[in-house]
């Protein structure tokens, strides 16, 4: 059972300072002497010389005094002195350092076996100039509105060889995917302890047990690189959060990381030190690309930066689209097959004419409906004179099961109801989605109610038996294709603990590309029948509720958001499913 | 379509149309030359060669006008696209319509240029496995109708708030993209300046 470390603000709510350069620098002062770690560094640089030719790149001389002080020529330039710290992985050697009186440094991998090299060249403060002339080119406004992100770690990855005076080796480490769908334990000799997932080639997410209790799991870009078949470089960069850089060495025959973390964290405190770590894998799920892809090649780097693209709104603002430019279901035109309904099943109009309430447990809504027809019903609290009229649509995910939505009161902050109605046994369950959370009034945030119906013809209600949380959900992973196509707008959904869960965007070749997180939400109605609600916090602040089926693959949902464009929105989700497989984590995450 | 997808596909497949169409045509001309008692006399042999011929021309002309109709669409030179109908002529695209000139070149412009349609045509493939085109034309020889099955790539553009859809534009995906089976039913009309679409539909 791991330690439990809570903290009150989860990583994408920590408001990390936006430092200045000069702050950087002076933050960085103390990697002038190497890092630090808990284990002994390796000596086995001590005494050497190393020449490193890479490609296209930096030219890197290194006399190596002792285990910890070394000198450095860059492209024949005046040797500089830095302390340094290396270690030991599997007979691969990960060395690191900065450059005094720079923001920038290296972390090398050495393979003397085959003399074949990776360089990170890792700075700061390099964000803003290499955003401003990436806009620039590409003839958009640069992503600045977060600040400079001199904190963020850049790096540059080169890859070459020991130069020892023979002929050059032709093979280079290559970028990979052969990681993808590796879920590992880990535990460093510092005693963090974390769960990663590698499920996509382009980013990596993580759970912070020791640090962040295992709450909720956060995605960052990350480079996946092959050594060997069983040796891998991974590095990830927690853009968007503190920046910090983490770079290992995975040994997958002994099970055992070596790495570096370089950073500051919410204190905007140094973190440099190097750590060596055992292993244990939790799973390994399916991959989408085809054969005989290897994901060697990379194009640009992508990055998502949520924290740009989340258009934050007044509350003035929020309020006049909740009450003035709210649509549910384009108001009884249909919410169509496109985004992510393109799969959304057929819409159930046979409660047409009937009436039933919905009665919630301990204190919840108890809500009277009359449904018009297809497409409208009337609704009341019960004990309320006042019926109201709202939009809504209804599907059937299971067998006698369905699940509606509507508006519900026009007042700020504005709710729905998502509703189920289990016919088999008289059960319901309601999301309440509301606008609003103590971050930001354009984000969403849902209310889960238990409880029973009550209909003509429909069956007694047991006393006790709910729908309820489960947990059964945690470490499976789905792909869920919303439209036809190929990858078509297809993703997969990790769900890695009881109240998060992560989505990746595939790229045209199947493979994982983008990924974020956000909390999550898990309620069971019947075997391998769940609702799964999702709030896209620090992120586009979209409520997203499925009722998802595993014995069909497929689902019925709703999504709710709130925008400048389009308002206040109730509209439909509807998506084929595959499994892609499972972690086992609920052991870390001490739920067994 | 790219050059290699004319080469390979469809400009493959109008060509390999015509080619059977003209083979036909030189096969029938020879058997009816075997048949001495059948031989019409030498001036109506010579007018239903001209028909022939004529028929064969316009047949032709009008794979020809459909094969730049969907190159101007793929290739996105609408205004292209738009001259090649008659003025009161009508269009109707997987849901996409218009009835006269005006409003066919007005579609290009927004729902296809602007991509502010709901579906648009991005590009057309034909498969072995699909029947051959039917090009019929009136006996006075200026009117004519046509079917030409194709497979379509239909390009829905992603939805504007949706996160998936952002992130996927990161990638480089701006559209869903699927290919769907269908044919193009489409009349013409033969006026001065040859063959004109007076009403074409995708379906």
């Amino acid at each position: 059972m791991v330690t439990r470390n809570y903290r009150s603000l989860q990583m994408h709510r920590i408001p990390y300072t936006d430092l200045s350069e000069a702050q950087v620098a002076q933050a960085l002062r103390p990697t002038v002497s190497g890092p630090s770690s808990k284990s002994a560094f390796s000596d086995v640089l001590a005494g050497k010389h190393l020449k490193i030719v890479t490609d296209d790149g930096p030219r890197l001389e290194y006399n190596f005094r002792n285990s910890r002080e070394l000198e450095l020529s860059e492209n024949g330039a005046k040797a500089i002195k830095a302390g340094y710290g290396a270690m030991d992985s599997g007979g691969l050697t990960l060395l690191s350092h900065m450059i005094p009186g720079s923001q920038r440094g290296y972390e090398v991998v050495v393979d003397p076996r085959t003399r074949l090299v990776t360089v990170f060249e890792v700075s700061f403060s390099g964000y803003a100039a290499a955003e401003t002339a990436a806009a620039a080119e590409a003839k958009r406004a640069p992503q600045l509105k977060n600040g400079h992100r001199n904190r963020e770690a850049q790096r540059k990855i080169w890859f070459g060889y020991v130069d020892d005076g023979t002929a050059a080796p032709v093979a280079r480490h290559l970028y990979t995917n052969r990681l993808e769908g590796k879920g590992m334990h880990w535990k460093q000799d510092n005693d963090i302890e974390l769960l990663e997932f590698y499920v996509s080639i382009l980013y990596s997410n993580f759970i912070e047990l020791t640090r962040f209790g295992g709450e909720m799991t956060v995605c960052a870009p990350t480079d996946y690189i092959m050594v060997n078949d069983h040796q891998f470089i991974y590095s990830r960069i927690e853009a968007e959060f503190s920046g910090t850089l983490t770079l290992q060495l995975i040994d997958l025959f002994e099970m055992a990381q070596k790495g570096v973390r370089l950073g500051l964290n919410e204190k905007d405190e140094l973190e440099y030190y190097m750590y060596s770590g055992k292993g244990e894998p939790t799973g390994q799920i399916a991959s989408f690309e085809v054969f005989g892809n290897n994901g060697e090649s990379r194009g640009p780097r992508r990055l998502y930066r949520p924290f740009e693209t989340f258009e934050v709104m007044t509350d003035d603002e929020v309020k006049d689209q909740v009450l003035n430019h709210a649509h549910a279901f384009g108001d009884g035109h249909g919410s169509g097959a496109a985004g992510m309904g393109g799969y959304k099943g057929e819409l159930i109009t046979k409660f047409a004419g009937k009436s039933l309430t919905a009665r919630m447990d301990d204190g919840g809504p108890v809500i009277q409906y009359k449904f018009i027809d297809g497409k409208q019903l009337k609704w009341r609290y019960e004990g309320n004179s006042n019926w109201r009229d709202a939009w809504y649509e209804m599907y059937e995910p299971d067998a006698d099961l369905y699940f509606f939505a509507h508006l519900l009161d026009a007042e700020f902050p504005r709710s729905c109801a998502m509703v189920a109605l289990d016919i088999k046994n008289g059960l319901s369950t309601i999301v309440k989605g509301t606008t609003g959370t103590p971050f930001r009034n354009n984000e969403t945030h849902p209310t889960y109610y238990f409880g029973i119906f009550q209909m003509d013809g429909a069956p007694t209600p047991p006393q006790y038996l709910r729908h309820k949380m489960t947990d059964e959900m945690v470490g499976e992973a789905y792909t869920w294709n919303y439209s036809p196509g190929n990858p078509g707008l297809t993703s997969m959904h990790l769900y890695a603990t009881p109240s998060t869960y992560s989505w990746i965007i595939f790229q045209a070749d199947g493979s994982g590309g983008l990924q974020w997180s956000s909390p999550g939400w898990y309620s069971k109605l019947r075997d391998g029948v769940y609702i799964m609600a999702w709030v896209e916090e620090a992120c586009n602040g979209t409520l997203g509720v499925i009722l998802l089926n595993r014995k069909i693959m497929h689902d019925a949902g709703f999504g709710y958001h709130v925008g400048r464009q389009g308002g206040l929105s109730l509209s439909v989700i509807g998506a084929r499913a595959r499994h892609a497989g499972k972690f086992e984590v609920m052991k870390y995450l001490g739920l067994v | 379509m790219t050059e290699s997808k004319m080469n390979g596909t469809r400009r493959a497949f109008f060509l390999r149309g015509g080619a059977v169409l003209g083979a036909g045509v030189a096969a029938t001309a020879t058997a009816t030359a075997l048949l001495p008692g059948a031989l019409p006399p030498g001036a109506d042999r010579l007018q239903e060669l001209q028909r022939d011929l004529t028929l064969h021309q316009d047949r032709e002309a009008i794979r020809q006008l459909h094969l730049t109709f969907t190159a101007a669409v793929e290739n996105q030179a609408y205004d292209t696209a738009v001259e090649l109908f008659e003025f009161h002529a009508a269009l109707e695209l997987s849901g996409a319509s218009a009835a006269g000139r005006t409003a066919i070149r007005q579609l290009f412009a927004t729902q296809y240029r602007q991509q502010l349609g709901p579906v648009v045509h991005n590009a057309y493939r034909h498969s072995p496995l699909q029947q051959p085109d039917l090009i019929t034309i009136s006996a006075d020889g200026a009117q004519a109708t046509a079917t030409f099955h194709c497979e379509v790539e239909l390009s829905t553009p992603l939805p504007p708030n949706s996160t998936l859809a952002q992130m996927a534009r990161l990638q480089g995906q701006m559209a869903e993209r699927h290919w769907q089976v269908g044919r193009f039913e489409a009349r013409y009309v033969k006026g001065a300046g040859g063959w004109k679409i007076a009403a074409l539909r995708f379906t």
